[in-house]
């Protein structure tokens, strides 16, 4: 009993104590991202615009890619169950208002988790492992000037970029399936698009993504901090980086979407 | 003897405590450190020796005590004045800690890129110049990666020499390198010392350093300072573990054989 009791405490100063240092990050991020630059403390906007760079475009081919064939999947899926009912115009809809809300926020978000997200955790401790962020200290640097902000701001920029690119292509991928394998004329699977779509289903994917970005930057800039010992600890930290930040994404989709159901 | 040497203190420790978690790294320790001396943190693996450099440049804070940096008690001040006094400090980390993602080049560059408004070619030169100094000029454009381990360390020593500091901090300098290429590296040390006038700390556990280098010694076991003083002095002193640490006489382990006994059957 006292051992149930002393686990069950335990673990929950642990939890406690994790949100609050992820909660000194998040604060000193924001403080190093938006307030010290206006105190003339700087940014390094060279370091933010690589990172733009490696974050945003060099993930364009695999994400419009993967949305392409998704929309294509998805066109085809509920042609399946559309057609009984000769309802295969509908087909633009469903594509069109899924990708939107859902799933091109979602899979860009995940897509994005496992290229950089784990490279953030890795770059992160393996500099960690090698005292170079003790070295970055010792020199005067702020590690979170130096290191986490230009991640930040780039994730921040990059993400709702190619996210709406990848709405694009994923919309792109159904009418191609659409048009091509199933025979819908064209011009009225774009009416039907464009008849189904409304503002609101682009804001509730944009705040979505938003939203993801800001959980991809801090856990892996959290869990890559906390890597400990040698290479193995460089290889822990960023597979639950992944695990980490892919749960609570679909954690902040669900909340979200139940929102947007609301409002 | 080192003629820069002088008897006023630059940083003074007082009753140092750190510990991880229950354990005791260091249970009060106390010394002084005079300005333009090389001062030797002597101790066998696991005394504390690391984590007391690790506090006095403020990676770690302690549990008790204070440390005086001129006087300003470094333990206590704001992260900003603490940043101020960091610019004047060079440290020299045990695996070198070079950005592996730079070249040695910008290595060097980097804290004159981040604390001045120099001009870029003036950054150019005195790179060029530092590392010349540590034997490695001409190899601005090498990544960190390309080097043998001296050659690390020596770029670790040109990037803590960048700012000029007053203070030069060497975390193990000789360890992990061959006899010859360790000389060279004290002699290293020696030459900055007697140049630039530094005060310099040195943790290591390498008696053939301590001749080479050392104004004074302080040795550390368990956490706590057994001997201090110059090399004669410590030569000198009767102290049984520094008599045994100079002789490399092995922990007798005779004594402890039923507790040994008693810890494997755990009774």
């Amino acid at each position: 009993m006292t051992a149930f009791v002393g686990t069950t405490g335990r673990l929950a100063l642990n939890s406690l104590y994790a949100v609050a240092r992820v909660c000194v990050l998040v604060v000193d991020t924001l403080q190093w991202a938006f307030v010290a630059p206006l105190r003339g403390k700087g940014l390094r906007v060279r370091s933010t615009i690589e990172q733009f760079v490696e974050i945003g475009v060099n993930s364009l081919p695999i994400v419009l890619l993967i949305t392409f064939l998704i929309g294509a999947i998805m066109a085809m899926q509920s042609s399946y169950q559309l057609a009984r009912f000769g309802a295969t115009r509908y087909i633009a809809n469903l594509v069109g208002v899924a990708a939107l809300r859902e799933l091109a926020p979602l899979m860009t978000a995940i897509l994005i988790t496992g290229r950089s997200g784990s490279a953030i955790t890795a770059e992160i401790g393996t500099m960690k492992v090698a005292e170079e962020i003790d070295a970055l200290e010792v020199m005067g640097l702020n590690p979170t000037k130096f290191l986490v902000v230009p991640k930040f701001l780039a994730m921040m920029m990059a993400v709702p970029c190619v996210t709406v690119l990848a709405m694009l292509s994923m919309i792109i991928g159904g009418f191609a399936l659409t048009t091509v394998v199933i025979g819908l004329d064209a011009s009225m699977y774009i009416e039907q698009t464009a008849g189904a779509l409304v503002p609101k289903d682009l804001v509730t994917g944009m705040v979505k993504s938003v939203f993801f970005a800001l959980t991809i930057s801090w856990v892996g800039v959290y869990r890559g901090f906390q890597v400990e010992g040698g290479a193995e600890g460089v290889g822990k930290r960023t597979t639950s980086s992944v695990v980490t930040s892919i749960f609570l994404i679909i954690i902040v989709d669900l909340i979200f979407t139940v929102l947007f159901y609301f409002v | 003897m080192n003629e820069n040497a002088t008897s006023e203190p630059i940083i003074q420790v007082r009753d140092l405590e750190v510990s991880y978690g229950d354990f005791k790294v260091l249970k009060g320790v106390s010394f002084d450190v005079m300005r333009g001396e090389t001062f030797v943190i002597l101790g066998g693996s696991g005394c504390g020796k690391s984590t007391l450099l690790r506090n006095l440049v403020g990676l770690m804070r302690p549990a008790a005590g204070r440390i005086l940096i001129n006087g300003q008690d470094f333990t206590a001040m704001s992260d900003n004045d603490r940043m101020e006094i960091r610019k004047r400090m060079g440290m020299c980390f045990q695996g070198s800690a070079l950005f592996g993602s730079m070249t040695v080049g910008d290595n060097v560059a980097l804290p004159l890129r981040e604390h001045t408004k120099l001009e870029e070619s003036t950054i150019d030169i005195m790179t060029k110049i530092k590392l010349e100094l540590v034997g490695l000029g001409g190899f601005e454009g090498f990544m960190p990666s390309e080097l043998s381990g001296g050659m690390k360390k020596r770029a670790g020593l040109a990037r803590a020499m960048a700012m000029d500091p007053k203070m030069i901090f060497y975390d193990e300098p000789s360890a992990g390198l061959d006899p010859i290429v360790a000389a060279g590296l004290d002699m290293l040390i020696r030459k900055m010392q007697s140049t630039f006038n530094l005060t310099s700390i040195v943790v290591t556990h390498e008696m053939s350093s301590v001749e080479l280098i050392a104004d004074r010694v302080c040795f550390l076991k368990n956490g706590e300072v057994v001997a201090i003083g110059t090399r004669e002095e410590i030569a000198a002193s009767g102290h049984p573990f520094v008599q045994q640490f100079m002789a490399r006489r092995p922990e007798d382990e005779g004594s402890d054989r039923e507790d040994y006994l008693r810890s494997l059957t755990g009774a």
